[in-house]
């Protein structure tokens, strides 16, 4: 009895940890993709920094030369579970930054495009963006308390 | 925990820098590092409307202030409708016509980023963002 309750038990686990590695897989797949389409044109992705008049622009270039490379790095640390709790808090802490100032712009009367996916992703609308951020936030949420999970199995 | 955590950051954050480091080298002598391209070129209300007929008037934002009213002629074109839209704006074109591109207002981007991707993705010559936007406009037609 105890055993049959022990096997439901690793079961489930198991079921939740192939959950979390799906769900992992996917979003790391979203930001490397967001990665390799700004490492491209990175003065196109500059421009649209620029464009929320937020940072000056010799800044916004530096943060588009190296923006990108981290979204990929991360993206692959996310796919192949490598550095997977560093990549998750980094993320996390940029999909909390994109949405702040995202909503920060569009209170100021700021008409920008969100430039997340360089040019591929300009058919997308404010909307459409947002709530593709707020999805991802909510997967890494997931992923981040979901590492006991993981530890379990792993174990 | 916390300091596997803090190493992985750290790891993460410094391994984007060494491609970000090469990829700014290789890009080193682009002026577009000291300021933002001048290729946007900013056209005045006056001088765009003394251009007449060869001017090819685009309207950068939503379809619904498009329809609360535009300047006369002017064709929409968004990204929010990019594909569906350029079409006829390519129809319409021609090398002899400039193009001049308006949004809300001075601080909207709309025109800019229209702008940009007609340059880099239609490869058109001759755009012109219009500065303050449909907002300067009705100033200067009441």
């Amino acid at each position: 009895m105890a055993e049959d309750s022990s096997v439901k038990t690793r079961r489930r686990t198991e079921w939740a940890f192939l959950v979390r590695r799906t769900l992992a897989v996917l979003v790391g797949a979203v930001f490397l993709y967001a990665g390799i389409a700004k490492v491209t044109d990175p003065m196109l992705f500059a421009g649209d920094i620029g464009n929320y008049q937020i940072i000056p622009w010799t800044l916004g270039v530096r943060i588009a030369f190296y923006l990108p490379w981290l979204e990929i790095f991360c993206g692959l640390a996310l796919i192949f579970h490598r550095l997977f709790f560093g990549a998750v808090f980094i993320t996390s802490a940029l999909m909390i930054l994109f949405l702040g100032i995202t909503i920060w712009a569009r209170a100021h009367g700021i008409d920008v495009a969100c430039g997340c996916f360089g040019s591929a992703g300009s058919n997308l609308s404010l909307n459409w963006h947002l709530a593709l951020d707020v999805a991802l936030l909510a997967a890494l949420v997931a992923l981040w308390f979901g590492r006991e999970g993981n530890r379990a199995v792993a174990r | 925990m916390r300091a596997t955590l803090l190493r992985q950051i750290l790891l993460l954050v410094g391994l984007a820098f060494l491609p970000a480091i090469g990829q700014a080298l290789y890009f080193r002598n682009d002026p577009a590092w000291q300021a933002r391209p001048s290729d946007q070129q900013p056209v005045t209300v006056a001088v765009a409307t003394g251009w007449g007929a060869n001017a090819l008037w685009l309207d950068a934002r939503p379809n619904e202030e498009f329809e609360r009213g535009h300047v006369p002629g002017a064709m929409l074109l968004n990204e929010d409708n990019w594909n569906a839209l350029l079409p006829a704006v390519l129809a319409a074109w021609s090398p002899d016509r400039k193009i001049v591109v308006y949004c809300s207002r001075v601080t909207c981007n709309a025109s800019h980023a229209v702008a940009e991707r007609l340059r880099h993705d239609a490869g058109l010559k001759n755009v012109y963002v219009l500065e303050g936007g449909w907002e300067e406009w009705q100033k200067t037609h009441p």
